[in-house]
């Protein structure tokens, strides 16, 4: 309710207050001179004020019950946000950890072809044979390999 | 007795209020959202030998296995992520 905004809680409850003490004089002190002048508009007055008067306190706690629901689900979302970096940060240490495991294999496996394999007599005597892999192999090979290229066409 | 009608209906009269919450979509690390290479290694040259074939061979593997792992982290990143989601709701 927007009125909620504007009025400070102390003056819907003094609406209230108003209200009430004015339909027990409109209905009840009528006996009372002055009173009994005035006693159907403080009759009328008084039951609106007590309606309206009740209706925002209703709507005020209202409010406030719905307040503090929306802060307890901003405190578990808080909660669960922090929890989303923490695993954030466990996954990206994982990867880090994994892709230098892959890229320092990769690198080893490199340099075991350069300095052993090359030196295998096996692997000698398949070069002098065969001294280059035919550009159709190479090719194929390549084609594989730019495959995604094709994809994105 | 008018004016007074009406400055009740004007207070009577209620707004919706909009709940002041909005979840944030969960940031995916920054890690996890650098894209592989869009193109594996070629061979290229009239003498390539069989060592020169193995070493790009074992680049292009080394290239997969970290786009491997990249697309596992995010397998995991979303079930996590989707979890907490799920109980934050």
């Amino acid at each position: 309710m927007f009125i909620l905004h504007f009025l400070p809680d102390f003056v819907i409850h003094l609406i209230l207050i108003a209200g009430i003490l004015g339909t027990i004089a409109g209905f009840v002190l009528g006996f009372i001179p002055f009173i009994k002048m005035y006693q159907l508009p403080i009759q009328i007055i008084s039951v609106l004020l007590l309606s309206f008067g009740l209706y925002i306190e209703g709507g005020l706690a209202n409010e406030e019950s719905w307040q503090l629901k929306v802060k307890e689900v901003e405190a578990k979302l808080a909660e669960k946000e922090a929890e989303s970096q923490k695993e954030n940060v466990k996954i990206v240490e994982k990867i880090v950890t994994k892709t230098e495991y892959i890229k320092g294999k990769t690198q080893e496996i490199i340099k075991y072809v350069d300095k052993e394999v090359v030196k295998d007599n096996e692997v000698i005597k398949y070069v002098e044979m065969c001294p280059a892999i035919p550009q159709v192999i190479l090719q194929s090979v390549n084609d594989a390999a730019k495959l995604a290229n094709e994809v994105t066409k | 007795m008018k004016y007074l009608i009406i400055l009740f209906t004007v207070f009577l009269a209620s707004c919706s209020t909009p709940v002041p919450l909005t979840p944030k979509f969960p940031e995916a690390p920054e890690t996890l959202l650098k894209g592989c290479p869009k193109q594996l290694e070629t061979i290229e040259g009239d003498n390539v030998t069989i060592v020169d074939f193995t070493k790009t061979v074992v680049k292009n593997y080394g290239t997969y296995h970290e786009c491997s792992a990249k697309n596992a982290s995010w397998i995991e990143w979303y079930q996590i992520q989707k979890k907490l989601w799920d109980e934050s709701n």
